[in-house]
C-alpha cells in the first residue's frame, strides 16, 4: 500500500492498516517491512474507524500554518483492531476529551490534502 | 579497550545571539582550548561536530572541516560530524570515545554548535519540524511540545502526576540556571509565574517548555595516557549506552509515560560502569519539556516508576537531595541548542567532579550521568566518574 493510496482511501472515509503475510501482524501507517517478523509481504486490511483516546493535548500555539485553527486537539487513538494513530479530534468540545473517550475516523479534507482525524464516535 | 577520559570543557553564552555560526564555534572553541592549557589546537588529532541544521539555518554544509579550519585543527586520525537531532552532541562524544577506546585517536575534540535563531520567528519552528517525519508528522502540524503533551497528560492518568510537579521541574531548573552565567534566562521563576505562564501545549506551559537557543560547546577526549599527562584531575568515561525504539511516534511503545529506550540505554550504561542508580551524584537530564525530565528520573532509576513527580516535590533530585538534576539549569534554563545540547551536559559533569562549579557545585560529586534524546523513543547515556 501506498502513501497516495492510504490518503485516497482515508479521503473516502476507509481508514486501512495492513496485515503481514507472514505473521499476521497489524500496521499503521504501511510500512515496508513488518516490525515484528521483518518480512515483506503485505494485505490492505480495512480497519472499523473506532478507538478510544489514549492520550490526548489541545494545542494552544501552533504553527503559522495551523494557528488560525487554535486552539485544538491532537490525540493518539487506540484502535479497536489494537493499533495506534495520531489525529486531529473534531468536532468534540475541547473540555470533554478524556483519555478512553470513544472517537471514529473522520478525514479532515481541505482541498487536495487529506488529513487523518477522529470525532465522536 | 582502552581507558578513556575528559581533559577539558568549554561552552559558549547560550541565547539569542547576534554571533555567526562560526562566531559559536570560536567561542566555545576557545573556551575548551583555555580550560586545559597543555593542549594547543595542533595538538589534537581528531575532531567531531555535532550540529543538526545548519544547512538551513546558516546556509553551510562540511561542518567539521569549516570547524577544524576555524580552530586550528589539523586531524590526522578523525574527522566526522554527527547529525542526531537534538542527542547530536552526545553521539559524536561516543564517536571520539570508541575511537580512543579502540587506539584509533588519542585526542580529540567534540565540539557542538547550533545557530537557531532566525530573523523570521517562524522560520525557526519551520526548522525544527524537520525533526519529525515529513509525511505522517509534520504534515500533520506535529511538532514537539504536542508529543512531549501526549506523553504529560498520560503520565497524569496513570500516576496521578500533576501540573504542579511540573511546574517545580519548572521552578528548579530555571533557579539553577539563574547561577549559570552561559544559560539562555538567568532570572529564576517561582511556582506562581510558571503556572501561571502560557499555556502550550495542554498540560504544558511555557516554562515548562526548552526555548529555540543558539549556542555552542566543547570538551576534549582523550586517551589514558594524554589524560594522565595533562591534568591530575581526569573525568572518566565509565560508561554508556544508546537504545531507540523507533522514529514516529506510532511506531514507539503504546503507552508514552514509558520510555523502554531509556530505560535500556541507562542499564547499559551502569552495567558498563559497575554503577547504580543510587551511586549517581549530579546528573544531566533532557528535560527539553518538564514531563521529560520526570520520566527522566524514573527510567533512569533515581526512584520507582509512577513516582517521578513526587521525587521532584519532595526536593529529591535537588541540592541536598538524592541526586542533583539539572545543575547549569537544564535545557529549560539554558536552552537547546540541539547540537549543543549534548556537549553541554558533559562540560557541566566535567566541571562538578572536578570541584569547579562554583555556585553551582554539588557537594563531592563523583558519578555524573548525562542524559541526551532525540524524541521520546531515542535515548542515549553517559557515565562519567572521578579517578
Ligand atoms: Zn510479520
Amino acid at each position: 500500500m501506498t502513501l497516495k493510496s492510504f490518503f485516497e482511501g482515508a479521503r473516502d472515509g476507509r481508514l486501512t492498516a495492513v496485515r503481514c503475510t507472514a505473521c499476521g501482524g497489524l500496521a499503521i501507517p504501511p510500512k515496508e517491512f513488518c516490525p515484528a517478523c521483518g518480512k515483506r509481504g503485505w494485505q490492505a486490511a480495512p480497519l472499523s474507524g473506532s478507538g478510544t483516546i489514549a492520550s490526548y493535548t489541545v494545542i494552544r500555539v501552533a504553527p503559522r500554518k495551523f494557528a488560525p485553527e487554535a486552539p485544538y486537539a491532537l490525540a493518539q487513538v487506540r484502535l479497536a483492531e489494537g493499533v495506534s494513530i495520531l489525529g486531529r479530534i473534531v468536532d468534540v468540545p475541547l473540555d470533554r476529551l478524556a483519555i478512553g473517550l470513544a472517537v471514529k475516523f473522520h478525514p479532515l479534507v481541505r482541498g487536495d490534502q487529506t488529513g487523518i482525524a477522529f470525532g465522536p464516535a | 579497550m582502552r581507558k578513556v577520559a575528559l581533559v577539558g570543557a568549554g561552552v559558549s553564552k547560550f541565547g539569542v545571539r547576534k554571533a555567526t555560526y562560526r562566531d559559536l564555534i570560536w567561542e566555545a572553541g576557545k573556551a575548551c582550548f583555555d580550560s586545559v592549557p597543555g593542549v594547543r589546537p595542533k595538538d589534537l588529532d581528531g575532531l567531531v561536530v555535532g550540529s543538526v541544521m545548519p544547512e538551513r539555518t546558516a546556509f553551510q554544509s562540511h561542518i567539521s572541516s569549516l570547524a577544524a579550519e576555524a580552530l586550528g585543527i589539523r586531524p590526522s586520525t578523525l574527522s566526522a560530524r554527527t547529525e542526531h537531532m537534538c542527542a547530536s552532541g552526545t553521539v559524536g562524544i561516543r564517536y571520539a570515545y570508541a575511537f580512543i577506546a579502540a587506539g584509533l585517536a588519542d585526542l580529540v575534540m567534540v565540539l557542538g554548535v547550533e545557530k537557531l535563531n532566525q530573523p523570521q520567528g517562524e522560520e525557526a519552528i519551520l526548522n525544527m519540524g524537520t525533526g519529525v517525519d515529513r509525511e505522517w508528522e509534520a504534515a500533520f502540524g506535529l511538532t514537539a511540545p504536542p508529543c512531549f503533551a501526549l506523553a504529560a497528560q498520560r503520565h497524569m492518568a496513570e500516576y496521578g502526576t500533576t501540573e504542579q510537579h511540573f511546574g517545580l521541574v519548572g521552578v528548579k531548573n530555571h533557579t539553577h540556571a539563574s547561577k549559570n552565567p552561559n544559560a539562555h534566562f538567568q532570572k529564576g521563576a517561582t511556582l506562581d509565574q510558571v503556572l501561571g505562564s502560557r499555556m502550550i501545549a495542554s498540560p504544558l506551559r511555557l516554562f515548562m517548555c526548552s526555548p529555540i537557543t543558539d549556542g555552542a560547546a566543547a570538551v576534549i577526549v582523550a586517551s589514558e595516557e594524554r589524560a594522565r599527562a595533562l591534568t591530575d584531575r581526569p573525568v572518566w568515561i565509565r560508561g554508556t549506552g544508546q537504545a531507540l525504539d523507533g522514529f514516529q511516534l506510532t511506531s514507539l511503545h503504546e503507552d508514552y509515560a514509558h520510555w523502554p529506550a531509556l530505560k535500556r540505554a541507562g542499564e547499559a550504561a551502569y552495567r558498563m560502569a559497575g554503577l547504580e542508580p543510587k551511586d549517581v551524584d549530579v546528573a544531566e537530564v533532557h528535560d527539553c519539556f518538564a514531563i521529560a525530565e520526570i520520566i527522566a528520573y524514573e527510567e533512569l532509576g533515581f526512584c520507582k516508576k509512577g513516582e517521578g513527580g513526587a521525587f521532584v516535590e519532595a526536593g529529591r533530585s535537588d541540592y541536598g537531595g538524592d541526586v542533583v538534576v539539572n545543575p547549569r539549569g537544564g535545557l529549560m534554563g539554558c536552552g537547546h541548542p540541539l547540537g549543543a545540547t549534548g556537549v553541554a551536559q558533559a562540560a557541566e559533569v566535567w566541571a562538578q567532579l572536578r570541584g569547579e562549579a562554583g555556585a553551582r557545585q554539588v557537594p563531592d560529586a563523583a558519578v555524573g550521568v548525562t542524559h541526551n534524546n532525540s524524541g521520546m523513543g531515542e535515548h542515549v547515556v553517559m557515565i562519567y566518574g572521578r579517578e
